[in-house]
Protein backbone atom coordinates (compact mmCIF):
# COMPACT_ATOMS: atom_id res chain seq x y z
CA UNK A 1 0.00 0.00 0.00
CA UNK A 2 1.53 3.30 -0.96
CA UNK A 3 1.27 6.58 0.91
CA UNK A 4 -1.55 7.85 -1.23
CA UNK A 5 -3.65 4.80 -0.39
CA UNK A 6 -2.93 5.22 3.30
CA UNK A 7 -3.94 8.85 3.19
CA UNK A 8 -7.06 8.18 1.13
CA UNK A 9 -8.21 5.43 3.44
CA UNK A 10 -7.51 7.44 6.55
CA UNK A 11 -9.66 10.22 5.16
CA UNK A 12 -12.52 7.90 4.27
CA UNK A 13 -13.25 7.09 7.88
CA UNK A 14 -14.70 4.05 9.52
CA UNK A 15 -18.18 3.82 8.02
CA UNK A 16 -17.19 2.28 4.74
CA UNK A 17 -16.98 -1.30 5.74
CA UNK A 18 -18.78 -2.51 2.65
CA UNK A 19 -15.94 -1.25 0.50
CA UNK A 20 -13.51 -3.76 1.87
CA UNK A 21 -12.98 -6.38 -0.78
CA UNK A 22 -13.37 -10.04 0.01
CA UNK A 23 -9.68 -10.52 -0.70
CA UNK A 24 -8.84 -7.94 1.92
CA UNK A 25 -11.23 -9.52 4.39
CA UNK A 26 -9.60 -12.87 3.87
CA UNK A 27 -6.09 -11.44 4.30
CA UNK A 28 -7.20 -9.89 7.54
CA UNK A 29 -8.78 -13.02 8.89
CA UNK A 30 -5.63 -14.92 8.10
CA UNK A 31 -3.73 -12.55 10.32
CA UNK A 32 -6.06 -13.24 13.20
CA UNK A 33 -8.01 -10.01 13.09
CA UNK A 34 -11.69 -9.43 12.57
CA UNK A 35 -13.07 -6.55 10.61
CA UNK A 36 -14.34 -3.95 13.02
CA UNK A 37 -15.46 -1.39 10.52
CA UNK A 38 -12.06 -0.03 9.75
CA UNK A 39 -10.12 -0.08 6.58
CA UNK A 40 -7.84 -2.75 5.42
CA UNK A 41 -5.51 -1.09 3.02
CA UNK A 42 -5.04 -3.68 0.37
CA UNK A 43 -3.52 -5.59 3.20
CA UNK A 44 -4.57 -5.56 6.78
CA UNK A 45 -6.92 -3.65 8.82
CA UNK A 46 -7.81 -3.79 12.35
CA UNK A 47 -8.95 -5.01 14.76
CA UNK A 48 -10.36 -7.32 17.10
CA UNK A 49 -8.55 -10.57 17.40
CA UNK A 50 -10.70 -13.41 16.23
CA UNK A 51 -11.56 -16.04 18.73
CA UNK A 52 -13.86 -18.01 16.51
CA UNK A 53 -12.73 -16.91 13.09
CA UNK A 54 -12.89 -19.56 10.49
CA UNK A 55 -11.01 -18.81 7.32
CA UNK A 56 -9.73 -21.38 4.90
CA UNK A 57 -5.96 -21.57 5.04
CA UNK A 58 -5.65 -19.57 8.22
CA UNK A 59 -2.52 -20.77 9.97
CA UNK A 60 -4.13 -20.41 13.35
CA UNK A 61 -7.72 -20.00 14.23
CA UNK A 62 -8.38 -17.82 17.21
CA UNK A 63 -5.64 -15.76 18.73
CA UNK A 64 -1.93 -15.86 18.16
CA UNK A 65 0.18 -18.95 17.69
CA UNK A 66 2.98 -18.06 20.07
CA UNK A 67 3.38 -16.74 23.56
CA UNK A 68 5.24 -14.51 23.71
CA UNK A 69 4.17 -13.66 20.18
CA UNK A 70 6.97 -11.22 19.35
CA UNK A 71 5.73 -8.39 17.18
CA UNK A 72 6.96 -5.01 16.10
CA UNK A 73 4.62 -2.14 15.35
CA UNK A 74 6.18 0.62 13.28
CA UNK A 75 4.65 4.09 13.63
CA UNK A 76 5.81 4.99 10.18
CA UNK A 77 5.00 8.71 9.90
CA UNK A 78 7.15 9.43 12.94
CA UNK A 79 10.36 8.07 11.45
CA UNK A 80 12.92 10.81 10.72
CA UNK A 81 15.71 8.61 9.37
CA UNK A 82 18.21 9.53 12.07
CA UNK A 83 19.44 5.94 11.75
CA UNK A 84 20.24 5.52 15.43
CA UNK A 85 18.37 2.19 15.19
CA UNK A 86 20.71 0.96 12.49
CA UNK A 87 23.73 1.94 14.54
CA UNK A 88 22.39 0.30 17.68
CA UNK A 89 21.69 -2.88 15.72
CA UNK A 90 25.18 -2.99 14.23
CA UNK A 91 26.76 -2.40 17.62
CA UNK A 92 24.61 -4.89 19.52
CA UNK A 93 24.70 -7.70 17.01
CA UNK A 94 28.09 -7.19 15.33
CA UNK A 95 26.62 -6.69 11.87
CA UNK A 96 29.30 -6.29 9.16
CA UNK A 97 29.34 -3.26 6.87
CA UNK A 98 28.26 -5.25 3.80
CA UNK A 99 25.02 -6.45 5.38
CA UNK A 100 22.18 -5.20 7.51
CA UNK A 101 19.58 -6.61 9.85
CA UNK A 102 17.42 -3.54 9.69
CA UNK A 103 17.49 -0.53 7.43
CA UNK A 104 15.39 2.48 6.49
CA UNK A 105 13.85 2.91 3.07
CA UNK A 106 12.67 6.19 1.69
CA UNK A 107 9.54 6.90 -0.30
CA UNK A 108 9.36 10.20 -2.12
CA UNK A 109 6.10 11.36 -3.61
CA UNK A 110 6.28 14.27 -6.03
CA UNK A 111 4.00 17.13 -5.07
CA UNK A 112 4.30 20.35 -7.05
CA UNK A 113 7.31 21.54 -9.01
CA UNK A 114 10.52 20.38 -7.30
CA UNK A 115 8.76 19.48 -4.05
CA UNK A 116 8.46 16.07 -2.46
CA UNK A 117 6.70 14.46 0.43
CA UNK A 118 9.05 12.06 2.10
CA UNK A 119 8.17 9.04 4.18
CA UNK A 120 10.79 6.88 5.82
CA UNK A 121 10.03 3.21 6.15
CA UNK A 122 12.03 1.15 8.63
CA UNK A 123 12.28 -2.47 7.52
CA UNK A 124 13.53 -5.64 9.15
CA UNK A 125 12.79 -9.35 9.23
CA UNK A 126 9.02 -9.79 9.61
CA UNK A 127 9.36 -13.11 11.46
CA UNK A 128 6.51 -14.42 9.33
CA UNK A 129 4.11 -17.04 10.58
CA UNK A 130 4.47 -18.72 7.23
CA UNK A 131 8.10 -17.89 6.38
CA UNK A 132 9.07 -18.45 2.72
CA UNK A 133 12.76 -18.46 3.67
CA UNK A 134 12.32 -21.50 5.91
CA UNK A 135 10.34 -23.41 3.33
CA UNK A 136 13.13 -23.21 0.74
CA UNK A 137 16.12 -24.09 2.95
CA UNK A 138 17.51 -27.39 1.64
CA UNK A 139 19.47 -28.23 4.79
CA UNK A 140 17.10 -27.09 7.59
CA UNK A 141 19.71 -24.65 8.90
CA UNK A 142 16.97 -22.09 9.46
CA UNK A 143 13.59 -22.45 11.07
CA UNK A 144 10.91 -20.67 13.05
CA UNK A 145 11.27 -21.38 16.74
CA UNK A 146 8.28 -23.24 18.11
CA UNK A 147 8.06 -21.30 21.35
CA UNK A 148 9.17 -17.77 20.49
CA UNK A 149 8.19 -17.70 16.83
CA UNK A 150 11.52 -16.10 15.96
CA UNK A 151 12.91 -17.01 12.55
CA UNK A 152 16.61 -17.65 12.84
CA UNK A 153 19.61 -19.56 11.52
CA UNK A 154 19.71 -21.89 14.48
CA UNK A 155 22.25 -24.27 12.98
CA UNK A 156 24.71 -22.12 10.98
CA UNK A 157 27.03 -25.12 10.54
CA UNK A 158 24.37 -26.67 8.30
CA UNK A 159 24.15 -23.58 6.09
CA UNK A 160 25.77 -24.26 2.72
CA UNK A 161 25.51 -20.64 1.58
CA UNK A 162 23.21 -21.37 -1.33
CA UNK A 163 21.38 -18.10 -0.65
CA UNK A 164 18.03 -19.51 -1.72
CA UNK A 165 16.48 -18.09 1.45
CA UNK A 166 17.79 -14.64 0.51
CA UNK A 167 15.94 -14.91 -2.77
CA UNK A 168 12.79 -16.28 -1.16
CA UNK A 169 12.50 -13.57 1.51
CA UNK A 170 9.90 -10.99 0.43
CA UNK A 171 11.51 -8.42 2.73
CA UNK A 172 15.15 -8.70 1.67
CA UNK A 173 16.01 -9.27 5.31
CA UNK A 174 18.89 -11.76 4.97
CA UNK A 175 22.56 -11.40 4.11
CA UNK A 176 25.50 -13.77 3.84
CA UNK A 177 27.89 -13.35 6.77
CA UNK A 178 31.33 -14.01 5.36
CA UNK A 179 32.95 -14.54 8.75
CA UNK A 180 30.40 -17.11 9.86
CA UNK A 181 30.19 -18.57 6.36
CA UNK A 182 26.44 -18.67 6.87
CA UNK A 183 23.36 -16.58 6.28
CA UNK A 184 22.60 -14.06 9.01
CA UNK A 185 19.56 -11.97 9.88
CA UNK A 186 17.56 -10.16 12.53
CA UNK A 187 16.56 -12.36 15.46
CA UNK A 188 14.62 -9.64 17.30
CA UNK A 189 17.82 -9.36 19.40
CA UNK A 190 17.04 -12.71 20.99
CA UNK A 191 20.67 -13.79 21.33
CA UNK A 192 22.03 -10.39 22.29
CA UNK A 193 19.25 -9.02 24.52
CA UNK A 194 15.98 -10.92 25.02
CA UNK A 195 17.69 -14.09 26.25
CA UNK A 196 19.56 -11.95 28.79
CA UNK A 197 16.42 -10.52 30.28
CA UNK A 198 16.04 -7.34 28.23
CA UNK A 199 12.48 -6.57 27.21
CA UNK A 200 12.99 -4.90 23.88
CA UNK A 201 15.23 -4.89 20.81
CA UNK A 202 18.26 -2.63 20.40
CA UNK A 203 16.64 -0.72 17.53
CA UNK A 204 13.45 -0.03 19.48
CA UNK A 205 15.44 1.08 22.53
CA UNK A 206 17.55 3.46 20.43
CA UNK A 207 14.68 5.18 18.60
CA UNK A 208 14.25 8.80 19.78
CA UNK A 209 10.88 9.19 18.04
CA UNK A 210 9.18 6.10 19.50
CA UNK A 211 8.70 4.65 16.02
CA UNK A 212 9.50 1.04 16.77
CA UNK A 213 7.27 -0.57 19.38
CA UNK A 214 8.27 -4.10 20.28
CA UNK A 215 6.23 -6.46 22.38
CA UNK A 216 4.09 -9.53 22.84
CA UNK A 217 0.95 -9.57 20.71
CA UNK A 218 -0.51 -12.40 22.77
CA UNK A 219 -0.55 -10.22 25.89
CA UNK A 220 -3.66 -8.05 25.94
CA UNK A 221 -2.01 -5.51 28.22
CA UNK A 222 0.99 -5.07 25.93
CA UNK A 223 1.42 -1.85 23.98
CA UNK A 224 1.68 -3.65 20.63
CA UNK A 225 -1.64 -5.36 21.32
CA UNK A 226 -3.27 -2.06 22.24
CA UNK A 227 -1.84 -0.28 19.20
CA UNK A 228 -3.10 -2.97 16.84
CA UNK A 229 -6.50 -3.27 18.47
CA UNK A 230 -7.31 0.39 18.92
CA UNK A 231 -10.59 1.08 17.12
CA UNK A 232 -10.42 2.88 13.81
CA UNK A 233 -6.74 2.33 13.31
CA UNK A 234 -5.42 1.80 9.84
CA UNK A 235 -2.88 -0.98 9.87
CA UNK A 236 -0.92 -2.44 7.02
CA UNK A 237 1.79 -4.94 6.41
CA UNK A 238 4.32 -5.08 3.60
CA UNK A 239 3.74 -7.43 0.69
CA UNK A 240 0.64 -9.19 2.03
CA UNK A 241 0.14 -10.90 -1.32
CA UNK A 242 2.99 -13.30 -0.60
CA UNK A 243 0.93 -15.03 2.07
CA UNK A 244 3.87 -14.99 4.46
CA UNK A 245 1.73 -13.65 7.35
CA UNK A 246 4.26 -11.17 8.71
CA UNK A 247 4.57 -9.97 12.31
CA UNK A 248 5.79 -6.44 11.61
CA UNK A 249 2.86 -4.06 11.37
CA UNK A 250 2.75 -0.47 10.16
CA UNK A 251 0.52 2.27 11.56
CA UNK A 252 0.49 6.06 11.53
CA UNK A 253 -0.96 6.55 15.01
CA UNK B 1 -11.52 15.79 -41.50
CA UNK B 2 -12.72 18.08 -38.78
CA UNK B 3 -11.91 15.49 -36.13
CA UNK B 4 -8.32 15.26 -37.33
CA UNK B 5 -7.97 18.99 -37.20
CA UNK B 6 -9.16 18.89 -33.57
CA UNK B 7 -6.73 16.14 -32.64
CA UNK B 8 -3.88 17.98 -34.31
CA UNK B 9 -4.64 21.21 -32.45
CA UNK B 10 -4.82 19.39 -29.14
CA UNK B 11 -1.52 17.64 -29.76
CA UNK B 12 0.21 20.90 -30.61
CA UNK B 13 -1.32 22.58 -27.55
CA UNK B 14 -0.10 19.80 -25.29
CA UNK B 15 3.39 20.01 -26.75
CA UNK B 16 3.65 23.74 -26.33
CA UNK B 17 2.11 23.86 -22.86
CA UNK B 18 5.07 22.52 -20.81
CA UNK B 19 7.50 24.68 -22.78
CA UNK B 20 5.64 27.89 -22.13
CA UNK B 21 5.25 26.94 -18.49
CA UNK B 22 8.98 26.37 -18.09
CA UNK B 23 9.76 29.65 -19.80
CA UNK B 24 7.54 31.50 -17.33
CA UNK B 25 9.31 30.01 -14.37
CA UNK B 26 12.76 30.75 -15.73
CA UNK B 27 11.69 34.34 -16.30
CA UNK B 28 10.37 34.65 -12.75
CA UNK B 29 13.60 33.47 -11.23
CA UNK B 30 15.71 35.72 -13.39
CA UNK B 31 13.65 38.71 -12.27
CA UNK B 32 14.75 38.36 -8.65
CA UNK B 33 18.08 36.74 -7.91
CA UNK B 34 18.66 35.44 -4.39
CA UNK B 35 20.47 38.12 -2.43
CA UNK B 36 22.23 36.76 0.62
CA UNK B 37 22.49 40.21 2.26
CA UNK B 38 18.71 40.56 2.19
CA UNK B 39 17.59 36.96 2.62
CA UNK B 40 20.37 35.28 4.60
CA UNK B 41 22.77 32.54 3.58
CA UNK B 42 21.63 30.63 0.51
CA UNK B 43 23.04 27.27 1.62
CA UNK B 44 20.61 25.43 3.89
CA UNK B 45 21.43 25.05 7.56
CA UNK B 46 21.54 21.38 8.56
CA UNK B 47 21.61 20.55 12.26
CA UNK B 48 23.08 17.29 13.43
CA UNK B 49 22.36 17.96 17.09
CA UNK B 50 20.32 17.01 19.09
CA UNK B 51 19.22 14.67 16.27
CA UNK B 52 20.80 14.19 12.91
CA UNK B 53 19.88 15.83 9.64
CA UNK B 54 17.34 18.56 10.29
CA UNK B 55 17.17 21.24 7.63
CA UNK B 56 16.39 24.94 7.71
CA UNK B 57 16.28 27.05 4.56
CA UNK B 58 16.50 30.83 4.74
CA UNK B 59 15.09 31.09 1.22
CA UNK B 60 11.77 29.50 2.20
CA UNK B 61 11.33 31.73 5.22
CA UNK B 62 12.60 35.08 3.91
CA UNK B 63 12.32 35.31 0.14
CA UNK B 64 9.26 33.04 -0.15
CA UNK B 65 7.40 33.70 3.13
CA UNK B 66 8.42 37.36 3.46
CA UNK B 67 9.95 37.33 6.94
CA UNK B 68 12.82 39.65 7.71
CA UNK B 69 15.99 38.86 9.68
CA UNK B 70 14.65 40.45 12.86
CA UNK B 71 11.68 38.08 12.89
CA UNK B 72 13.96 35.39 14.30
CA UNK B 73 17.35 37.00 15.02
CA UNK B 74 18.47 37.34 17.75
CA UNK B 75 15.40 36.63 19.90
CA UNK B 76 14.67 33.08 18.77
CA UNK B 77 17.99 32.15 17.25
CA UNK B 78 21.51 33.51 17.47
CA UNK B 79 23.04 34.38 14.13
CA UNK B 80 25.49 31.52 14.37
CA UNK B 81 23.65 28.31 13.45
CA UNK B 82 25.79 26.10 15.65
CA UNK B 83 25.00 28.04 18.80
CA UNK B 84 21.40 26.93 19.37
CA UNK B 85 22.34 23.26 19.02
CA UNK B 86 24.46 23.60 22.17
CA UNK B 87 21.44 24.51 24.27
CA UNK B 88 19.86 21.84 26.43
CA UNK B 89 16.34 22.93 25.63
CA UNK B 90 16.68 22.85 21.83
CA UNK B 91 14.30 19.88 21.71
CA UNK B 92 10.98 18.99 20.12
CA UNK B 93 9.34 19.30 23.55
CA UNK B 94 10.46 22.95 23.79
CA UNK B 95 9.34 23.60 20.22
CA UNK B 96 5.87 22.24 21.05
CA UNK B 97 5.78 24.74 23.91
CA UNK B 98 6.36 27.60 21.51
CA UNK B 99 10.10 28.05 21.74
CA UNK B 100 12.43 28.31 18.72
CA UNK B 101 10.69 27.05 15.54
CA UNK B 102 7.55 26.55 17.60
CA UNK B 103 6.93 30.27 17.97
CA UNK B 104 5.56 30.22 14.42
CA UNK B 105 5.07 26.50 13.79
CA UNK B 106 2.11 26.29 16.15
CA UNK B 107 -0.66 25.30 13.77
CA UNK B 108 -1.96 28.84 13.21
CA UNK B 109 0.93 31.02 11.97
CA UNK B 110 2.55 28.09 10.19
CA UNK B 111 1.92 24.34 10.18
CA UNK B 112 2.24 22.73 13.57
CA UNK B 113 5.66 21.35 14.48
CA UNK B 114 4.10 18.05 15.47
CA UNK B 115 2.97 17.42 11.88
CA UNK B 116 4.85 16.91 8.63
CA UNK B 117 7.99 15.65 10.40
CA UNK B 118 9.97 14.90 7.27
CA UNK B 119 9.67 18.42 5.87
CA UNK B 120 12.49 19.46 8.22
CA UNK B 121 13.79 16.05 9.30
CA UNK B 122 15.27 15.18 5.93
CA UNK B 123 17.08 12.20 7.41
CA UNK B 124 20.51 10.80 6.78
CA UNK B 125 19.51 9.94 3.23
CA UNK B 126 18.16 13.39 2.53
CA UNK B 127 21.29 14.96 3.98
CA UNK B 128 23.51 12.85 1.75
CA UNK B 129 21.43 13.79 -1.28
CA UNK B 130 21.72 17.47 -0.36
CA UNK B 131 25.48 17.23 0.02
CA UNK B 132 25.78 15.51 -3.36
CA UNK B 133 23.68 18.25 -4.97
CA UNK B 134 25.80 20.96 -3.38
CA UNK B 135 29.02 19.27 -4.49
CA UNK B 136 27.70 19.10 -8.04
CA UNK B 137 26.73 22.75 -7.90
CA UNK B 138 30.23 23.58 -6.68
CA UNK B 139 31.79 21.70 -9.58
CA UNK B 140 29.49 23.41 -12.06
CA UNK B 141 30.71 26.79 -10.87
Amino acid sequence: MNDKDVQRREELGPDRRQEISSLERRALLKLGFAISGVFLGGSVLSLVSVRKADAAGAPVIGGYPYNPHYTMVIRERHCIDCELCKEACVKTNGVPAYGYRTTILEKRRALEEGKFETTFMPVLCNHCNNPPCVRVCPTTATWKDKTTGIVGIYRPSLCIGCKTCMTACPYNARYFNEERRAIDKCDFCFASRLSKGEKTTACAAACPADVRVFGNLADHGDRVYRLLHAPETLIWVLRPETGAVPNVFYVNT
Amino acid sequence: MRIWLGVWTLAVALLIHPLSNAADKGGGKAAEPYDEDTYGPEAPVVWVKPVRSVIFEHRVHTMDAGLDCASCHDDLFEMSSGEVAEKDDFTMAAIYQGKYCGSCHDGSTAYNANTRCTTCHIGVRGHQRLERAQAEKGRAK
